[in-house]
């Protein structure tokens, strides 16, 4: 290209041709050079704001240097110190502000959820199966807040986030509500009809005696609580308690370990329930809460699923967009050839969007059930899609391990099958709005 | 001699009969690819059969085997319905069979005999970040957009080589490289014996999948080779050309077969999964993905199919046609085909992304299919300029 041509391209830019507007006109000009992260962290309330930074910097501190080589060898990896450092960092205390927990006030007052949304996605971006096992515990812990119980909290939530918050080292929870014969029928209402349950307690003085298995269970192996569901004896899934199960009691026993395509660093475990005894202090909330408890447990996951997989989708595409950068074809760099900038473009108008949707889904203190679960299935999509790009872009060097961004596709995948399949959250959104806007017609027509 | 259907369809039961007393085994126990040691056993009776073709003209598959040199007067339509009935069972397996025959075929248009024997032979095409694109194909001196590096420069009796090229596909325990290199500004094809001092290999690490293939980086250092090593007569181009084609011909049938094994294990599974108060089969989610899944991976063994009837003489005037068609293939086949698998594993709920039901290999193996040898954005690039050329 001839210079002078070059040199007209330079004047043209938006960012040098603003100066040929009026004062005003440059202000109603949003030129300021920042990243996508910046841009969209200054839309953020303040203290929002803070953990997002910190929990990238976490991220790339301490778990990319340890991320591909805990997805190679999860069963020599011990997850205890990373797990320990996000403790001291607050980064497992984002559901509740002081004294209860690390969020901050002024956001948890707006929205119950979206300071552990903004941790999921950074942590997953440096490695989703590393990523679960410091999530995961939220989960187990979400019966016992979504409870609304004094009793539950006296005993058990508060001091539990008291100890989270202020000294090292609490309890992990994993939360089980999965059967062998029972996946999507405890996650949907007519599945929930005719489920063939297995896990049930039977009354006994003092407390409840379970016996059944669960399986699946992210943390599963190493969590010291679960929070179990299980139907009362002679009863159906209306009948659904969730129980305290500790490691220690006698008759709880975990059973296979199971080996996984992605998410590797955590365990996705079978729990065995034999003849264990729970006393009445640990069951969660009243008798026969469990389903309603569970369905709203999910309805608060789902957006951090959904932020998870937008972590995933970005993990493969900033680990493709530095391969763009570094490799060269002829004597140009990938990232300046424009298809690959097209690549490029596509997937972050896709992160975006996921993001955005992700977002608007906790912008308010309560999450629902239909937005959640559009969520969970927008971004999980959006993820896979994007993560298949990503290697795609890369040729044969995508699928090859230490490039980093086959492992975020192989984890992705998880995203469209977990906390309900993408085809059961359909039916979530669905259910949600039946009665309020499809069943019946609103748009004012007839 | 032309081969006749009733042929064809007794060596595509042989390939069934194969899968499942040679391959299935490798699937018993805790295996996520397989038991990967029994595999030299695999390849040696896939030789013994003949579906492993081999420049050594006394292994039964020199002629008859994928690839092998009957395709040139009896086409190829028993190498592709082989290699998808293989890839039901197993993609990786099927892909070492493919690789193998594919650097055999090159081998075989020599019209002299070669210095030494080989059986195991591997295709050294790929260097740097891809293959190469339409410019450089016809002129591989070219920055269009980049050159081929490895080079090949006359010497006394020979030609001294130099460079590197990446992702080879093989079997494993290769006797011998077929290398495509620039001699000066026109393609040369060469045997290097793979126990030369001057080549050094190096595994490619851990893959996402296909994993029964050995996948190495080579480096050709100062590498001797003797003027009869040379197999074209001048200019290799149409090796070139036969290479990427029978590669795109064969990875389609590979991931062809792939969603084919994937549909028939989620109607199985779902026919007997009770989930939401019947079995999974009666949920019109389910049927959506299966049906889907179905006409995909069908779509994509009609493309194959398609290109049954291809001119494998690479004349000048359809050269660029018969390369654009493979290409489309490939692009088009491999995404259906990554699509119905991906489906499929969905029918399985939380069991298809663990290792024992085989359909997360299955995505492994496929989508590592789509990148290989010519990945999608490549592939985009090539179709476009190749109808151009035309
Ligand atoms: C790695 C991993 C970690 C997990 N972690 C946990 C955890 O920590 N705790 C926990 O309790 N669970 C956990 N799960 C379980 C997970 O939530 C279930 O796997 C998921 O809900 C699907 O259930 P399923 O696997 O039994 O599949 P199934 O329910 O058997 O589904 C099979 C197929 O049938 C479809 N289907 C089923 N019912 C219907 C219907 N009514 N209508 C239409 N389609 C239907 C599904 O969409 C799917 O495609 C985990 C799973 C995995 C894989």
């Amino acid at each position: 290209m001839e210079s002078e041509t070059i040199e007209r391209i330079e004047q043209l830019k938006p960012k040098n041709a603003v100066r040929n507007l009026d004062a005003l006109g440059r202000l109603f000009m949003d030129n300021r050079e920042m990243s996508i992260w910046e841009r969209d962290t200054s839309t953020l309330p303040k203290g929002a704001r803070k953990w997002r930074k910190n929990a990238l910097e976490f991220a790339r501190k301490e778990i990319r240097p340890i991320a591909a080589k805990a997805d190679l060898n999860p069963d020599d990896f011990d997850t205890k110190p990373l797990r320990n450092a996000a403790i001291r960092r607050g980064l497992l205390s984002l559901l509740l502000p002081f004294p209860l927990g690390k969020a901050s006030i002024t956001s948890s007052v707006k929205s119950l959820s979206l300071q552990v949304v903004l941790a999921a996605e950074e942590l997953t971006t440096e490695c989703g199966g590393l990523a679960l096992v410091l999530l995961a515990p939220y989960l187990g812990i979400a019966p016992l807040l979504l409870s609304g119980h004094l009793p539950t909290y006296l005993r058990h939530f508060i001091p539990f986030c008291f100890k989270l918050t202020w000294f090292d080292n609490p309890a992990c929870f994993s939360y089980a509500i999965t059967e062998p014969g029972a996946g999507s029928d405890v996650e949907e209402t007519i599945g929930g009809a005719t489920a063939r349950l297995v896990t049930t307690a039977r009354p006994v003085k003092g407390g409840y005696v379970l016996n059944g298995r669960k399986c699946f269970i992210s943390n599963g192996a190493i969590a010291d609580k679960v929070t179990v569901y299980a139907k009362l004896e002679g009863e159906g899934i209306e009948s659904w308690t969730c129980f305290i199960v500790e490691k220690s009691m006698k008759g709880f026993s975990v059973g296979r370990h199971e080996r996984k395509m992605g998410q590797r660093a955590s365990d996705a475990s079978e729990l065995i329930f034999e003849d264990v005894f729970v006393p009445n202090r640990n069951i969660v909330g009243k008798l026969r809460s469990g389903w309603a408890n569970n369905r709203n447990v999910l309805n608060y996951s789902r957006p951090s699923v959904g932020a998870m997989s937008i972590g995933h989708g970005r993990g493969a595409f900033e680990r493709a967009l530095e391969f763009c950068r570094r490799t060269k074809l002829g004597n140009k760099r990938l990232i300046d050839y424009h298809d690959v900038q097209m690549e490029l473009a596509d997937m972050m108008i896709s992160l975006s969007a996921a993001r955005a949707m992700v977002w608007k889904s906790c912008m308010q203190f309560r999450c629902n059930q239909g937005s959640s679960a559009a969520v969970k299935v927008f971004a999980s999509d959006t993820a896979v899609k994007v993560s298949n790009q990503a290697m795609e872009l890369m040729g044969d060097h995508g699928y090859v391990h230490a490039n980093g961004v086959e492992r975020s596709w192989r984890d992705a995948r998880l995203t469209q099958i977990y906390e309900g399949t993408n085809q059961i959250n359909r039916l979530a959104l669905i259910e949600s709005q039946w009665d309020v806007e499809l069943d019946r017609s609103v748009l004012g027509y007839g | 001699m032309e081969i006749d259907i009733q042929e064809i369809e007794q060596f595509v039961d042989l390939a069934e009969k194969f899968s499942q007393k040679s391959i299935l085994p490798m699937f018993e126990g805790e295996f996520s690819d397989g038991n990967l040691e029994l595999l030299p056993g695999i390849y040696d009776t896939a030789f013994d059969i003949g579906f492993a073709s081999s420049p050594d003209m006394s292994l039964a598959g020199s002629e008859y085997g994928i690839w092998g040199s009957e395709i040139d007067s009896s086409g190829i339509l028993s190498s592709i319905l082989t290699l998808l009935k293989i890839s039901e069972v197993c993609g990786g397996v099927a892909m070492g069979l493919n690789s193998q025959g594919v650097a055999t075929n090159l081998m075989l248009q020599a019209k002299k005999e070669l210095p030494f024997a080989t059986a195991k032979v591997a295709l050294c095409f790929q260097e740097g970040f891809s293959l190469p694109w339409c410019g450089t194909i016809l002129s591989p001196n070219e920055d269009l957009p980049a050159r081929i590096s490895t080079s090949a420069r006359s010497a006394e009796n020979g030609y001294i080589i130099n460079g590197s090229k990446s992702f080879v596909y093989s079997m494993g325990d290769v006797d011998a490289y077929v290398l495509l290199a620039r001699v000066e500004d026109k393609w040369g094809c060469f045997i290097i014996p793979s126990d030369d001092d001057g080549l050094t290999g190096k595994d490619v690490g851990q893959r996402t999948g296909m994993r029964a293939c050995r996948v190495n980086h080579l480096e050709f250092n100062d590498v001797f080779v003797p003027e009869d090593a040379r197999i074209d007569d001048g200019d290799a181009m149409s090796f070139a050309i036969r290479a990427m084609c029978l590669n795109w011909i064969g990875i389609t049938a590979i991931a062809a077969g792939i969603a084919k094994g994937a549909v028939a294990s989620a109607r199985t599974y779902i026919a007997d999964r009770y989930q939401g108060g019947g079995q999974i089969e009666d949920h019109p989610a389910i049927k959506r993905l299966v049906a889907d899944s179905e006409a995909r991976a069908y779509a994509a063994k009609a493309a194959v199919l398609s290109l049954k009837d291809i001119d494998l003489s690479f004349a000048k005037n359809s050269l660029a046609r018969d390369l654009k068609l493979c290409a489309m293939a490939k692009l088009t086949g491999l995404d259906l085909c990554a699509m119905a698998v991906t489906d499929c594993l969905q029918t399985f709920g939380g069991y298809g992304y663990m290792e024992d039901f085989g359909m997360e290999k299955r995505l492994r193996d496929v989508t590592t299919l789509k990148s290989a040898f010519g990945a999608p954005n490549y592939l985009r690039q090539l179709i476009f300029d190749l109808g151009k050329e035309i």
